[in-house]
């Protein structure tokens, strides 16, 4: 029961901006509020982590191998694909069948796919590979409790 | 001189399955309609395999497993979400917008004839950043009538025009025009149907320049205006404009063929008090309010062999309104007088009639509770319209409708909720 609540407790992916509903507000005749004037100043979070909410789609991370990026599994990445991506980005990468997130290396004409681990070398993007950069991470969250 | 952009999604529905499963790179696709039932989206692959349109799954169903074909059952939720993006990547470009259908708008573009590389250009721009932002092939048919940018955007698609993806009609030579059209058959055109075509074969037009070349008024008097209409249409001369805003509907409905055959009232009753809610919310979404209602069930008429009956009955309300439980309350009321048990029954539908603002309605003779019930009835409904808005369709719901709910639609083939649900979300791997 406790878990169904926290599940329905989330934002939604593309939300509708929320307005606090004036109508329902009793008004006293008494003194008025001095922060009447400062009202609607709520900060949202998807403002700060969505730029442009049209091409921005959710992944969620499975894996270690970005925790150098400080990226960790389970971590909701947010993929804008209206940033073209270029040497440095972190990506979500289609190889080969594979849904893949990676920094990506384009250098001198040579591309790879570089991870952030030692343990995971880097993947030369050579003729036979399937490659589609699908669209650039521009931000992540979680949940913690 | 208006002119027009239709803008059409390429195997709309088979494309959003593919934009987020790489696995499906180069894979045959196929999208079925309710109940797993018929072919309603193919990919690229799968109409170079020559499967048609329309076609029941369980006759291409060997043919599938021999070309590795992956069946998808229709995941609306995803089609409407990239729907409803793709419109708002067009709004930015202008806001003359004619939602037409769910991968298909036209768009007024006469302003836009300075862009660099003209109006083809604006076209590629819009195809570039669809593709670009949201992972979605377009092709773009500009002409100076609609019915003629269907053309072009048929002409974009088929690859019969010089740029790849756009065709713009408005640049191109009147005798090139003619040309193209001599070669597109007339069932081609936006409105004319199988019917139309047949009778236009048989007077010998068999070409969209033929039909356009047909002297209007013979087609008046041996088809009808709207088919003239067209005729003017496909001549260059602009008879339908665009209609940005979609008219309130007159009436509401909301049907589906069951998963299985349904034989208990019990389980009629949970369907029909499902469909009252679904239709209740567009009712008041448009903030009218329902003056009767209709129930009706049906066996399947599609198997001869065993029993059937059918039967549709409407009552008028005493008192119009959009309260889910006054209309769930008379749907039920007029099931239980028209179910007769030991059929097995295939379908179901209710429709809510004679709708009228909520503005202008009128009070019952005889009102027991009073208009005091009224505000508490429009308040209940809007907490349950936003309380379902926000946490998913259905979650607060009538008892009525049910619990198990064994007779909804089959849907074997869902592919996740990509962009809609929390557990539905693309996984990507970091190992």
């Amino acid at each position: 029961m406790y878990r169904q609540t926290q599940t329905a407790l989330q934002p939604l992916p593309d939300p509708p901006k929320q307005y606090l509903p004036l109508d329902g507000v009793k008004v006293s005749a008494g003194f008025p509020s001095p922060a009447a004037d400062y009202e609607d100043a709520r900060l949202d979070i998807n403002e700060y982590l969505v730029r442009n909410p049209v091409s921005t789609f959710f992944f969620p991370v499975q894996g270690d191998s970005m925790q150098g990026a400080e990226i960790f599994d389970g971590d909701i990445l947010v993929v804008d694909r209206s940033v073209r991506p270029s040497h440095g980005h972190i990506v979500i990468a289609f190889v080969n069948g594979e849904r893949l997130v990676k920094r990506l290396y384009r250098r001198a004409g040579k591309v790879a796919l570089v991870a952030e681990h030692s343990a995971y070398p880097p993947l030369p993007i050579v003729d036979g590979i399937d490659l589609e950069i699908w669209g650039v991470v521009v931000g992540k969250f979680k949940r913690m409790v | 001189m208006p002119v027009f952009a239709l803008v059409d999604c390429n195997n709309f529905y088979a494309s959003c399955e593919k934009l987020f499963d790489p696995k499906l790179k180069g894979t045959p696709v196929v999208v079925l309609s309710n109940n797993d039932g018929c072919v309603v989206a193919r990919s690229a692959e799968v109409k170079a395999l020559g499967i048609p349109m329309g076609v029941p799954w369980f006759q291409i169903r060997e043919q599938a497993r021999r070309h590795g074909i992956v069946a998808f059952s229709s995941n609306y939720a995803l089609y409407a979400d990239m729907s409803n993006r793709v419109v708002e990547v067009l709004s930015g470009f202008t806001s003359n917008i004619e939602v037409y259908s769910i991968d298909e708008s036209f768009l007024e573009v006469s302003g836009f004839s300075n862009w660099p590389g003209g109006l083809a250009g604006y076209g590629e721009e819009i195809r570039q950043r669809i593709a670009d932002w949201l992972g979605l092939a377009v092709c773009v048919g500009i002409a100076p009538t609609k019915t003629l940018a269907k053309l072009a955007n048929h002409c974009a698609k088929k690859g019969l025009a010089a740029t790849a993806g756009v065709c713009d009609f408005t640049t191109m030579a009147p005798e090139m025009l003619t040309c193209l059209l001599g070669r597109i058959e007339v069932g081609e055109v936006w409105g004319v149907g199988r019917k139309i075509s047949a009778r236009l074969d048989a007077m010998g037009i068999k070409t969209v320049r033929e039909l356009r070349d047909m002297n209007a008024e013979t087609i008046r008097a041996s088809f009808s205006v709207v088919l003239e209409r067209t005729v003017r249409e496909l001549r260059g001369v602009s008879c339908l404009a665009l209609e940005e805003l979609v008219p309130d509907r007159q009436q509401i409905m909301s049907s589906r063929s069951f998963g299985t055959l349904v034989y208990d009232l019990a389980d009629l009753e949970e369907a029909v008090a499902s469909y009252i809610a679904k239709g209740a919310v567009k009712l008041r979404t448009q903030d009218s309010l329902a003056g009767a209602v209709q129930v009706y069930i049906r066996t399947n008429i599609f198997k001869p062999e065993v029993p059937q009956y059918q039967r549709g009955v409407t009552v008028p309300l005493p008192e119009a309104s959009a309260d889910t439980r006054v209309l769930t309350a008379w749907a039920l009321k007029v099931l239980r007088r028209i179910y007769r048990p030991g059929f097995g029954y295939h379908k179901a539908g209710v429709m809510l009639l004679n709708l009228v603002p909520r503005t202008s309605r009128q009070f019952a003779l005889f009102d027991a509770q009073g208009s005091a019930m009224d505000g508490r009835s429009e308040r209940l409904m809007g907490v349950l319209d936003s309380i379902n808005g926000r946490y998913g369709r259905g979650v607060l719901r009538l008892a009525a409708e049910g619990v198990d709910r064994s007779w909804q639609m089959r849907r074997g083939n869902l592919s996740p909720g990509y962009t809609t649900t929390w557990a539905g979300l693309p996984r990507v791997r970091a190992n």
